[in-house]
């Protein structure tokens, strides 16, 4: 898995390439946990290279989500894939995160 | 053995996920199964592994997980067998998923999308080991040919 990021106007955006299991996660959420105590408050995941994603990498997901809520900041992913969107769904995550379709679009909803 | 199934062996460590990811992609190329049934699959295999791996042993002993995976017709089946602890993830809670965010809990997730991506699940218990046979059918729009 490769992790990487860019700043754009105070907002990180995060590319994830690879695969987010229970193998790769931890390295994924020692990540986030840096790029949020650095102050960034809002973080858009761009999913275009992740070819999979498993409950370890939603835990992630969920917990960050809650922790930019918590400092009003946000969430918002972009770029899935298929079958990655269908792994959000079906866990019911995107009933309370929002998903689009590219990073313009993401930038538009924080 | 029948030439329709597949067999391996993983150890307790997270490290062998690669090693299943691999094992599935071959699988899917012997027997001509669609990408997201392989993705369907690998899912399934990853979060009983993982469960397993992190949940099953109160020692810190290596431990084999074997794991068969067979095609016939129209249908998958897969056969996941451990010596962990009992665990039947059939009587595992369905987690909420219409609560909203801050109530939401990740615990019973990865046994959720085992179950929605699975067509039939049985588990039993067989001396110490746990067995779980799962089938899922292939799609039948699949518009890949049969070997």
């Amino acid at each position: 898995m490769e992790i990487q990021e860019k700043k754009l106007n105070g907002t990180s955006i995060i590319r994830v390439e690879g695969r987010l299991d229970s193998k790769t996660s931890p390295e994924f959420e020692d990540k986030i946990s840096e790029i949020i105590e650095n102050g960034t408050r809002n973080i858009i995941l761009d999913f275009e290279s992740l070819g999979y994603i498993s409950s370890a990498g939603l835990r992630i997901i969920l917990k960050t989500a809650k922790e930019l809520k918590r400092m009003e900041g946000k969430l918002v992913l972009c770029e899935l894939q298929d079958y990655v969107r269908e792994v959000f769904e079906i866990s019911g995550f995107d009933s309370f995160l929002p998903i689009v379709s590219t990073v313009d679009d993401a930038m538009e909803k924080l | 053995m029948s030439k329709n199934t597949f067999s391996f062996t993983l150890s307790n460590d997270l490290s062998e996920l690669d090693t299943l990811r691999e094992k599935v992609e071959k699988f899917g190329t012997l027997f001509g199964i669609p990408d997201k049934t392989i993705f369907e699959i690998n899912l399934i295999v990853d979060e009983l592994f993982s469960n397993i791996v992190s949940c099953g042993f109160r020692d810190n002993g290596t431990h084999w997980i074997n794991i068969n995976i067979s095609r016939r017709d129209g249908a998958i089946t897969i056969r996941v067998e451990d010596d962990g602890v009992p665990f039947n993830p059939k009587s595992s809670q369905k987690p909420d998923l219409e609560c909203p965010m801050e109530e939401r809990r990740i615990g019973g997730l990865g046994i959720h999308l085992v179950t929605e991506l699975s067509d039939k699940i049985s588990y039993y218990r067989e001396g110490d080991k746990n067995i779980l046979i799962l089938e899922k059918n292939i799609p039948e729009d699949s518009t890949q040919l049969d070997t």
